[in-house]
């Protein structure tokens, strides 16, 4: 401010003079040099801090992926999953119940929360009253909610009445869980239906059925897997809503209203031992857990890559 | 409505999609007549029968919790919150160590992932060239899927050893702050738990603080730039205020993620039950306390233990409706942040950019 004012206080001299030109562009030269130099001198350093920080981030996160790679392979063999857990102390054994186990509680969540979470976002696509709006914003709240309330959920409202804890209760847990991240991911896809293809298969004269189902939800699809398959992901690592519902087991079972054995679970028990065999069989089954969860969601990446390219 | 149609081609309609303001210019256009044919009214009935399947289980969830956990709720009153004495023999029946451990566990978490989750994400899409910065961000989206159990399974075996030899001996040279970490090299503790919730959380918080700052538009930047600003510059002055909303969200969202996590935690807490004198000492969170007393209890302690339940869900409720406010206030003129709540908070990217 007060450089300003006293070249504004000169100009009324002589302010085309030689001298005067040079001793002002001296003064702002050494102004801006030196503020460019500290504002570099700052602005590199936030640079190496943010590496840093980088650094940081991906060390432990790095660490335990390969840690566990490192620790399960070690762990794995025809036998891992083929066999039944043994007891401790005793060599062999593996972990067949616990995958069945998975497969079967997952896809019994999916089978029941990918329809019904379709038929929610259909409610919601086209609407925006009161309604739809507070439907919303349930549902991005009901995704917060811890799972493991919604495993004791599930035990209060099927275990307790039917007396018993079975792979069903452990599936309703699930699609409990699943149900609120299909909703939004199902509309967020189908919003990107361009309206140009509603209205010209109104126009035709389908009824509202029939563009859902030949026109929004088919040029959606891509989306709409990619968002499915990312909750299943989710779904299929989660442990809490088991613990009270399908409880765990040590027998092969493929009946759903018997207590029922899963990754997860498998995992938290055998760690949870002093014998080192148990835990190899833990990171054995970590790994393929991990390896699962991942190719589910590279494929709903794919999926997700391959609908922005033809959405253009 | 504009604005609701895109003007060209559709590309236009998947950037402005804001789900409560919708980019479809007519309400209703499925519904028009659906009642009137047979199959518009199974579809009628398709839909609504959805929306009150999961009405009906939203209401059910809290309810049913409610209900269960009224007994003890009776039996203590309001020393359930704020009494420290959980002893189920005595029929005392306080959370309140519970709702400080979880507290302090998760401050303390966040205070690590929060600097670390911004730096990273700020290196990531601001600094890094993308070709490194491209790969390098899709490996953490990934890493976001690793099951809370196998992080618990890691920090019970492979960090609580570390911490007992290397970490905890070192943070108590430390002066002045060797206060804090008074206590036992148990390595299982208050701190462990912080550090297993911290880099649970990392991943989310990189993933959605990226996608904010990179939602903040060019014009911002080059505003920025012309003003004759540094790299660092830009960030700090147009970048990071322009994607406020979506870092507080990112934010919010990894707060309520690391209020209920259980199973890693209570792998790792250690299960001190008195209030904790050191960030050393063992403790119980509200979720590691469910997953630790839940098998052996019953009557009014199961009730109790549900009711713990009940404090949980009430904590995270009001973090998640803290969080879709923080995403749905988008004043200050500055636009951006996450485009879209849905995407961040479902935690699923659908559209990536």
């Amino acid at each position: 401010m007060t450089t300003g004012t006293d070249l504004a206080a000169r100009d009324t001299e002589d302010v085309l003079s030689p001298e005067a030109v040079a001793r002002r562009r001296r003064v702002v030269r050494r102004a801006s040099r030196s503020t460019l130099r500290r504002r570099r001198l700052v602005g590199n350093a936030t640079r190496i801090v943010c590496y840093l920080a980088l650094l940081v981030a991906l060390v432990p996160l790095v660490a335990l992926v390969s840690y566990t790679i490192e620790r399960g392979v070690s762990g794995l063999s025809e036998a891992f999953f083929t066999q039944l857990p043994v007891p401790e102390g005793v060599p062999g054994g593996g972990v067949k119940e616990a995958i069945i186990g998975t497969l079967i509680i997952v896809g019994l969540a999916a089978v029941v929360a990918i329809p019904l979470g379709l038929a929610v976002s259909l409610f919601l696509i086209d609407r925006r009253g009161k309604l739809a709006a507070s439907i919303r914003f349930v549902a991005d709240v009901m995704s917060g909610v811890p799972s493991i309330a919604i495993g004791i959920f599930a035990y209060a409202l099927i275990v307790v009445p039917s007396q018993h804890y079975s792979g069903i209760s452990g599936s309703f847990a699930l699609a409990v869980l699943m149900l609120p991240i299909i909703v939004r991911a199902d509309e967020v896809a189908m919003r990107t239906v361009p309206e140009d293809l509603w209205d010209a298969a109104l126009a035709l004269g389908a009824p509202p059925s029939r563009v859902a189902r030949s026109v929004v939800v088919r040029t959606a699809l891509p989306g709409l897997v990619t968002g499915n398959l990312l909750a299943v992901a989710r779904a299929a690592g989660e442990t809490a809503p088991l613990l009270f519902t399908a409880l765990g087991s040590v027998l092969f079972t493929t009946n759903p209203f018997q207590p029922m054995d899963a990754m997860p679970l498998r995992i938290k028990l055998d760690g949870t031992q002093a014998d080192p065999h148990l835990q190899t069989v833990a990171w054995a089954t970590a790994l393929v857990l991990l390896a699962s969860i991942l190719v589910l969601s590279i494929v709903a990446r794919l999926f997700a890559s391959y609908a922005t390219r033809h959405a253009r | 409505m504009t604005d609701g149609r895109p003007g060209g081609p559709p590309e236009g309609s998947k950037v402005d999609a804001a789900p409560e303001a919708g980019s479809h210019g007519q309400v209703g256009r499925l519904t028009g007549r659906e009642g009137r044919r047979p199959h518009g009214r199974l579809y009628a009935a398709v839909r609504w029968g959805g929306v009150l399947v999961f009405v009906a289980i939203v209401v059910a969830l809290v309810v049913s919790l409610l209900w269960q956990a009224a007994p003890a709720f009776r039996h203590s009153g309001f020393s359930f919150i704020f009494s420290g004495t959980w002893n189920p023999d005595a029929g005392q029946f306080g959370a309140g160590v519970f709702i400080v451990d979880t507290l302090i566990t998760t401050g303390v978490g966040l205070l690590i992932a929060i600097p670390v989750g911004i730096a990273t994400a700020a290196a990531l899409s601001e600094f890094l060239p993308r070709r490194i910065g491209g790969p390098l961000s899709t490996c953490i989206d990934l890493i976001a899927a690793v099951p809370s159990i196998i992080v618990g399974l890691w920090g019970l075996l492979v960090l609580i050893p570390i911490f007992q030899r290397d970490v905890e001996p070192f943070l108590q040279k430390i002066p002045l702050l060797k206060h804090l970490f008074g206590g036992g090299d148990l390595g299982s503790g208050i701190l462990l738990a912080s550090v297993v919730l911290a880099v649970m959380m990392l991943p989310t918080m990189v993933a959605l603080t990226r996608t904010a700052l990179q939602g903040v538009s060019v014009a911002d930047r080059e505003a920025a730039m012309a003003l004759g600003g540094t790299r660092w510059q830009v960030v700090r002055r147009a970048v990071i205020p322009g994607a406020r909303s979506g870092i507080e969200a990112a934010i919010t969202l990894s707060m309520g993620r690391a209020l209920g996590e259980a199973i890693a935690v209570s792998l790792v807490i250690g299960g001190g039950v008195t209030f904790p004198h050191s960030l050393l000492a063992n403790g119980t969170t509200l979720g590691s306390a469910i997953v630790s007393y839940f098998d052996e209890a019953t009557g009014v302690q199961r009730s109790a233990v549900i009711g713990l339940a009940v404090v949980l869900l009430a904590f995270t409720t009001v973090t998640n409706i803290g969080g879709q406010i923080l995403v749905r206030r988008r004043g200050g003129g500055y636009q951006g942040a996450l485009s879209d709540p849905g995407v961040g908070l479902a935690d699923t990217e659908v559209v990536p950019a």
